[in-house]
Order: C-alpha cells, then sequence, then structure tokens
C-alpha cells in the first residue's frame, strides 16, 4: 500500500468487532466500521463523537493496541510496530495513570530514556519539556501529590519528550478545570505552531474550534463526515439564541418560523443560521432587544446535526 | 539492550518505594527473634537453627516480596493501564517484559542476599562458627529458584485478567512446585497409567522446585556438588525461564487493551 508523503495517518476501511456473552448467544457490538480517514501532516484533527462512538477505540488500533477485524492503518508512512515509527508518535491516554512513587521528572526521564536518549540529551530534553509544560517547579515533587491538572501536563510530557512528529491525545480535556482546560489548550496551540500533527480525540467544541484545523464525526462506528472548521464556522448551520425583549415585543415574534419559544418575562429562543441573519429578523419586525446571546456554539450545532437522525442518542455504540 | 535495563531500572525504584523492603527488614526481626528463642531452648545447635530459620526465612520474604510486586504492579501496569502509555514508546513488548523480570528480580535478590549476609554475620558473630560453603550455595540455589518463579509471576501477569488471579496461578505453581518430590515419589508406585499420564504431565509442565532446594541438605555429608549437578541446575532454571517467558512475551504480543 502506498500513501502520499504529507500523511500522518492513512485509515482505509477500518473495522473492529466485539464478541460478548456467551458462546451460544454472543452478542456482537461493531466498535468500528469500514472507518476510511487521512490526516495530514502539520494538522490539527479532531476526532468528534459521543461516548462509545468509536473513538477511542479507533486510537487504540492506530496505536496497536487493538488489532482491527478489518482494513488497514499506516503511521507516517510505515507501520506501528516498527520501533521508528513509534519514535515518532507521542501518546496521552485519557486520564494518564503512572506510578506513584517516582516524581514527574523521574517519570520524564524514564519515558524519554524508552525513546533512546541518555545522559546530557535526556536532562536537557526533559527540562525542555518541563518548561513547555509548565511543570518545572513541582517537577521533583512525587506524582502521588499531583493535582489530575498537573498529571494531565506531565501526561502531555511524556508524549513530547521523543519530540514526535505526531502527537495522538484520547479525550486530553478530561476532568480538567478551566484554568487545566486553558493551560492544556494553550499547549495545543503552541504545538501546532511548532508544526506538530495533532490528532485530538474529543468531545469538547470549544477545544475543537480553537484548536483544529479538520473535524471528523464519527457515530455509531461510522464516519458520518469530514469537513474543515473554518468552514464549518462560515457555514450556516441554524444556532439557537437567546434574546431578552419586552412582552410586548415578544408577542412580534410569536408563530414566526425561527421563534422557539417565549418565557414569560420576555425572552424569546429563536433560530437563527447566523448573527446576523438573527439581528436582521429581529431588525424587520421592529423588536428592541435589550440583551442576545447564543445558546449553542457552531460547532456543537453542527456536530448535533451531523448525528441527527440515529435512534439512540446515549451512546454512538452500534449493536445487535 | 538499554532500553531493557531502563524499564528494569525503574521497575525497581518503584517497587524499592512501595515499601517491598519492609518485608525484608520484618523478616529479619521475626528471624531474630525466632531464632534467639530456640537457641535457649536448644543446646548446642545455635549455627545449625540460625541457618534453618535463616534459610526458610530468606525463601518465604523473597516468595512475599514477589507476590505483593505482582500485585501492586498488576493494578499499576494493567488496572489503571499505565502499560499503555509504555508499549506506545519504541519499545518492543518483549524488551518490557524482560525489563520487568529483571526489575523484580532484583528486589528479590536484595532482600534475599541482605538476609543471606545477616544470617551469615549472626552465625560467625553470635554462633561463633563458620558459615559452610553450602549456605551460599542453598543461597545462589534460592536465587536461581526466585529467577524461574519470576518469570513465571510475571508470565502469569501477561496471561491474566485479574490480580487475584495473577497471585492464586503463582501461589499455587509455587505449592505444586515443591512438591514434585512426591510426583516423583507417586511416579515410581503401581498405578493406574492415565494417572501415571497426567503426572507425567503435571511433572512436564510445572517448574520442579525441588531441584533448587538445598536447605534440608547443608548438614548433608554424602552431598557432592560438583560442576556437572550446577550445569544441570542451571540448565533447567534457564530452559524452563526461557520457554515461559517466550510463553509470557507472546501473550503481550497477542494482547488486546481494551
Amino acid at each position: 500500500m502506498t500513501t502520499p508523503s504529507n500523511l500522518a495517518i492513512h485509515i482505509k476501511g477500518l473495522s473492529k468487532t466485539y464478541k460478548t456473552g456467551f458462546w451460544f448467544k454472543p452478542k456482537i457490538t461493531h466498535a468500528l466500521n469500514n472507518l476510511t480517514l487521512d490526516v495530514y501532516e502539520k494538522e490539527a484533527f479532531g476526532l468528534l463523537g459521543l461516548n462509545g462512538a468509536g473513538k477511542t477505540t479507533a486510537i487504540k488500533i492506530i496505536l496497536g493496541f487493538l488489532a482491527p477485524t478489518a482494513g488497514s492503518v499506516q503511521v507516517l508512512g510505515g507501520k506501528i510496530s516498527d520501533r521508528e515509527v513509534r519514535n515518532q508518535i507521542g501518546y496521552l491516554s485519557e486520564l494518564p495513570y503512572f506510578s506513584r512513587q517516582h516524581t514527574g521528572r523521574e517519570l520524564l526521564e524514564y519515558f524519554g530514556s524508552l525513546h533512546g536518549l541518555s545522559g546530557s540529551k535526556l536532562h536537557r530534553r526533559v527540562d525542555e519539556v518541563l518548561e513547555l509544560v509548565r511543570m518545572s517547579k513541582a517537577s521533583r515533587e512525587k506524582v502521588s501529590g499531583y493535582s489530575k491538572g498537573m498529571l494531565q501536563r506531565i501526561g502531555i510530557g511524556q508524549a513530547l519528550i521523543g519530540k514526535p512528529k505526531l502527537l495522538i491525545c484520547d479525550e486530553p480535556m478530561s476532568g480538567l478545570d478551566p484554568v487545566g482546560y486553558k493551560e492544556m489548550r494553550d499547549i495545543f496551540i503552541d504545538l501546532k505552531k511548532m508544526g506538530t500533527t495533532l490528532f485530538l480525540n474529543t468531545h469538547i467544541m470549544d477545544e475543537v474550534e480553537r484548536v483544529c484545523d479538520r473535524i471528523g464525526i464519527l457515530h455509531g462506528g461510522q464516519l458520518r463526515e469530514v469537513a474543515s472548521v473554518s468552514d464549518i464556522l462560515q457555514s450556516s448551520v441554524h444556532v439557537d439564541y437567546w434574546v431578552d425583549v419586552d412582552s410586548q415585543d415578544a408577542s412580534r415574534l410569536a408563530g414566526t418560523p425561527f421563534q422557539k419559544s417565549i418565557a414569560e418575562n420576555g425572552g424569546v429562543q429563536i433560530t437563527g443560521s447566523s448573527l446576523s441573519e438573527t439581528l436582521n429578523l429581529l431588525n424587520q419586525r421592529q423588536v428592541k432587544t435589550k440583551g442576545l446571546r447564543p445558546l449553542s456554539s457552531v460547532m456543537e450545532a453542527y456536530f448535533l446535526k451531523s448525528i441527527a437522525g440515529q435512534s439512540s442518542t446515549e451512546s454512538g455504540r452500534a449493536s445487535k | 539492550m538499554r532500553r531493557i535495563f531502563c524499564v528494569a531500572q525503574f521497575t525497581f525504584r518503584e517497587l524499592i518505594r512501595s515499601n517491598m523492603l519492609y518485608i525484608w527488614f520484618l523478616s529479619v526481626v521475626v528471624f531474630s527473634a525466632l531464632a534467639f528463642l530456640l537457641s535457649i531452648l536448644s543446646f548446642g545447635e545455635v549455627q545449625k537453627i540460625f541457618m534453618d530459620l535463616g534459610l526458610v526465612g530468606m525463601e518465604f520474604s523473597g516468595l512475599l516480596v514477589l507476590i505483593l510486586s505482582l500485585a501492586v504492579t498488576y493494578n499499576t501496569e494493567f488496572d489503571q493501564k499505565a502499560i499503555y502509555l509504555q508499549l506506545a514508546k519504541p519499545i518492543t513488548r518483549g524488551e518490557y517484559l524482560l525489563g520487568r523480570v529483571f526489575g523484580f528480580f532484583s528486589i528479590i535478590s536484595l532482600v534475599i542476599i541482605g538476609m543471606g549476609l545477616f544470617i551469615a554475620g549472626l552465625v560467625t558473630l553470635v554462633g561463633g562458627g563458620q558459615v559452610p560453603v553450602l549456605f551460599v550455595y542453598s543461597t545462589l540455589f534460592l536465587l536461581i529458584e526466585m529467577f524461574v518463579l519470576t518469570t513465571l509471576g510475571l508470565t502469569f501477569q501477561m496471561i491474566g485478567t485479574s490480580m487475584v488471579g495473577v497471585v492464586l496461578y503463582t501461589m499455587f505453581t509455587i505449592f505444586l512446585g515443591h512438591g514434585m518430590g512426591q510426583v516423583d515419589w507417586l511416579l515410581n508406585q503401581k498405578l493406574a497409567p492415565t494417572v501415571k499420564t497426567m503426572l507425567r504431565i503435571v511433572h512436564f509442565l510445572l517448574p520442579n522446585l525441588e531441584a533448587f532446594n538445598l536447605k534440608d541438605r547443608i548438614y548433608d555429608p554424602n552431598l557432592v556438588l560438583g560442576w556437572t549437578q550446577w550445569q544441570e541446575v542451571l540448565l533447567y532454571a534457564f530452559a524452563y525461564s526461557f520457554v515461559v517467558f517466550l510463553i509470557g512475551w507472546i501473550n503481550l504480543e497477542k494482547r488486546e487493551f481494551m
């Protein structure tokens, strides 16, 4: 299989089926169904999906932790089993766990040594990474005393220790507080500027909007669509807005195709394709607005629209 | 080779900091108390008591460190999934497993040799005697046995799906492995062919830990331990550990991390 040289990940017809239950009555779960996807070098790609959509399964197959039922994966032009390929990959698992008996620095030294670094080269790289993930001060403390955010930053540190060309992260913002979330997002933006290819598996829309160049939406183990973030942000996807108006004005919006609900105190929820369209509508109706705020982001609306129509919204996993 | 050393060093440090050396300390205290108590009750057999009890204590503490280390690291590596981040690095699964074996064996060796030196010191200083060379040989045989059991325990860790399972398989194997003398005896008795076949299979599959047991024979005047016997023991230990390691390696290669 030959792949263009600018592809970081090339996935073709990937499927994964799990068999659970008793042998005489097996339950077959299709975690992934014929996934075909290309991720280009130096881009930030976000794989979106509900819980159980197959995002983690896809990452585990890319990294060689799971064997696919069908299909193939090429990473940086080679097989994941090649040492040289893995030397150029960084991986951060969801809620990474480390031996609690080591300090952050010791962990990075260990992971660096697995990348073949040693001596002063290793120590220099550890210092650089600690600086990058803003953990220099706490680096000599034991991991057992770290907060969730600090653990996540050491996690990203170990992923970056080998100067990876490709960074694969599974729910990197999981469980982070707003400060930790912002710090992680800033790290990703820095990495993107440095030319690292990012493959993020997430369901946090804000992260996607600010970090990613393209997204893929996975639902029920199937890829629903792939789109560029800038195209989505300029698209005419309908977003709900909450408009604060007097109750008298609210009645003028009643019955319009955009109006969704009216609150007793005068608030109106309306659906508009964009902010300008919404403002035009309000002007046409001569409604005096006291305030206006979007109830969801364009990305979120796009995502929900994309997965709409599925029978189950609780779980994205298909089973039979 | 360097990566194997790194994994071994990391494992060793992890186990040391998991307070495994408290087992050594506890064993020394219990052993000392028992040895002094028994030496008061016995007449002129102080050295013998020190050495007999010491060898049992060495084996017991070595096994305890092995079992606890398997339990602690199973939880960290598999239940908490710390292994994911390591296997995503440019290291083969075989290198990872071999590094773990050496890391485990290092701490077990530290405990056994530490206790051996303590006993040798007691025999020399308190008992006023000399440490027989067979005591040293017995300690070395114990170390060889521990290497076999470490490889076996870690292979169970690669195959097992729960911490309890891994611990039970290992303990069961240790128990049966020490009963190989009885299996040998049974094989020499008149038994049904099917029973004999089953016993032969057990004998073939499980490690013959009696081959490493010199504890009961350090005062045996007829015991001759030449190069041939050493070769046999080393060859058996190496061959058994190698096959078991291969099984563990293949299982780790095939293992799916859900």
